[in-house]
């Protein structure tokens, strides 16, 4: 009983653990992609790309089949205050006049996703930070410095309504992001009309080839432009992610193999208890092979029962602490605020074999002892 | 021909430093269909030269032939030959107490290689010959001393062996379970035309055998 409890819990703690790392790593990445261009094109001499440059960008990388949008934009870092505190944040510009698709309309969460001039779009974070909500005005600061007056710096800036909040779920974005019009970016900034970048999605099936597909659009392009793939920046970390995730495993397959010490000790004490049937299948002719198949498949049996039955636990388990509310993930510290669960069947399958291959060493370690069982000892004693 | 054949056996045992010669020089010869009994008083070694002769322990010196090859307990065939060709009737009965009745009968018919259903059918009309039909399916411990034993005879038989082997198989019972036990396996002898080796304390009984011998200081001697 308590040798399938061991396998029940170690296996289940060992499932829960591989599900929830996998949940933060498909979150994780879902969240980077999601909040991030997957490609993003920039000149490279130039903070600025003219619209007619665009233009012809556009039509060359729409070329691509990889591709599924693109779209221009213009990026500063600004700050944000609500008078009395001041935080810093990114503005991002876009065209909203319905040229070009605007591809985070799905993290706005309160509010309107197209906005006017006048109107901004604020991360969920930044607006918390300064007691904000739809609705509300918002001063957004440029400190342009190339603007210095006889009193000093003299910044550029301008108070927006609130439009929408912005949760994208992975806390640098929510807690930095601003989205405004071209035309109040212009006027913020005091620039000409112009974009900064192109941000390209690419479909689905063709993230992870961002790489190849960035360095076919920069040998098409030319050198003047540079294109960065989006695992120039967040490959590192998803990498970490996915080493710490295989190293949590590891320490918990531990937990299985001291589960397993308690099957070494459970069967050989069934082997002790069960040495006077051992010896009757002996004279009657069982060969050693024979008995220690039959207490492997009945043992075994049972190993791989709780093996399953520590899964399904392992599975509710992880579905149980994502849906909890008692407990956030710091997203300042962890990118995400939430604790997701991802049952992925090749990982209960690698979860099965590793606890199936520990168990069933463990089962035949004491099933030695069978070979060393003399008949003639056992009926004497018996 | 010999079915059972032994010679020169000797087995001694070290006991507090002193050496105890059990068996000195025993010879036997058992004949097909034939039935010997072997009696002595306690502690003289038959125990020890029936489990010689069914390769379950190694005489120190001697030959063991089972229908005229030699055999001993070390060789790889010998759990075949414990399977096909003896049968085991112990003192105790050795029942595995997880089984029932006609699982333990059709136990080493299993173990042969045949498939259950045909195991336990054949367990089936063994133990219903020995008037157990009606215990096909009690477990060990829900049977009586007798049918205990009864069970182990058909356990014994059920690979239709050349040769059973009995320990003092009525040992553990009371005179009437054991009268019937002796008279069931005469019967089985003339029916079967099994030999049966059988070792027993009890003289009055070991007569009915067709041989009797006597096991004394070793020495295995006709009486």
């Amino acid at each position: 009983m308590f040798m399938i409890l061991g396998i029940v819990l170690s296996v289940s703690i060992l499932s829960a653990g591989l599900n929830l790392f996998q949940g933060y790593e498909t979150s994780l990445k879902e969240v980077l992609l999601g909040s991030f261009p997957h490609i993003t094109i920039q000149d490279a001499d130039s903070d600025y790309l003219s619209i007619d440059r665009v233009k012809t960008l556009i039509s060359q990388i729409s070329k691509n089949p990889a591709v599924e949008t693109i779209t221009p934009s213009i990026s500063y870092s600004v700050m944000a205050s609500n008078g009395s505190r001041i935080r810093g944040a990114s503005l991002n510009a876009y065209d909203f006049s319905g040229k070009f698709p605007f591809p985070y309309a799905k993290y706005i969460k309160d509010g309107k996703s197209t906005i006017s001039t006048g109107e901004i779009i604020v991360g969920k974070y930044l607006a918390k930070e300064l007691g904000k909500k739809t609705g509300d005005e918002l001063k957004v600061i440029y400190p342009q410095l190339d603007r210095i007056s006889a009193l000093g710096l003299y910044p550029s800036e301008r108070s927006y309504r609130i439009a929408g909040i912005y949760s994208s779920g992975f806390y640098e974005s929510d807690r930095s992001q601003i989205i405004c019009t071209l035309s109040d970016a212009e006027t913020l900034l005091n620039i000409n009309p112009s974009f900064a970048k192109l941000e390209i999605r690419l479909h689905s099936k063709s993230i992870n080839a961002a790489t190849t597909i960035a360095t076919e659009l920069q040998q098409a392009l030319g050198m003047d432009l540079a294109v960065y793939p989006w695992t120039m920046f967040s490959a590192g970390l998803l990498r970490l992610v996915a080493m710490e995730k295989w190293l949590i495993f590891i320490i918990f397959c531990f937990l299985v193999l001291i589960a397993g010490i308690n099957v070494i000790s459970a069967v050989t004490t069934i082997i002790l208890d069960k040495k006077n049937e051992i010896a009757v299948l002996k004279t009657l002719g069982a060969t050693n092979a024979s008995i220690k198949k039959l207490f492997a498949y009945q043992v075994g049996l049972a190993g791989i029962c709780a093996i399953l039955a520590g899964q399904g636990l392992g599975a509710l388990l992880s579905l149980f602490v994502e849906n909890q509310g008692w407990y956030r993930l710091k997203g300042d510290v962890y990118f995400i605020d939430s604790l997701n669960a991802a049952i992925y069947p090749i990982n209960q399958v690698i979860v099965f074999i590793v606890a199936a291959c520990l168990v069933s060493v463990c089962i035949h370690y004491p099933l030695r002892q069978i070979d060393k069982l003399q008949i003639i000892e056992l009926l004497r004693n018996s | 021909m010999f079915c059972l054949a032994a010679y020169n056996l000797t087995k001694s045992y070290i006991d507090s430093d002193q050496s105890i010669h059990v068996l000195s020089d025993a010879n036997l010869e058992v004949r097909e269909a034939e039935m010997i009994s072997i009696t002595g008083q306690s502690g003289c070694g038959k125990s020890t030269l029936l489990h010689i002769l069914g390769l379950l322990d190694t005489p120190d010196t001697g030959r063991v032939l089972i229908g005229g090859r030699e055999v001993h307990s070390g060789m790889p065939e010998a759990p075949m030959i414990r399977n096909k060709d003896l049968g085991f009737v112990f003192q105790f009965h050795y029942l595995v107490e997880d089984l029932t009745a006609c699982e333990n009968v059709a136990l080493p018919m299993i173990i042969a290689g045949n498939n259950s259903t045909d195991s336990l059918k054949r367990a089936t009309e063994l133990l219903s010959s020995l008037g157990l039909e009606d215990r096909l399916n009690r477990y060990a411990n829900q049977l009586s001393g007798g049918e205990q034993q009864r069970v182990s005879l058909a356990r014994a038989l059920i690979n239709s062996p050349k040769i059973v082997l009995a320990d003092e198989p009525t040992g553990n019972l009371d005179p009437q379970h054991s009268a019937e036990v002796w008279q069931m396996i005469l019967n089985l002898n003339k029916e079967h035309g099994q030999a049966f080796v059988i070792v027993t304390h009890d003289t009055d009984s070991a007569r009915l055998a067709s041989q009797t011998y006597n096991l004394a200081q070793g020495k295995l001697s006709l009486c």
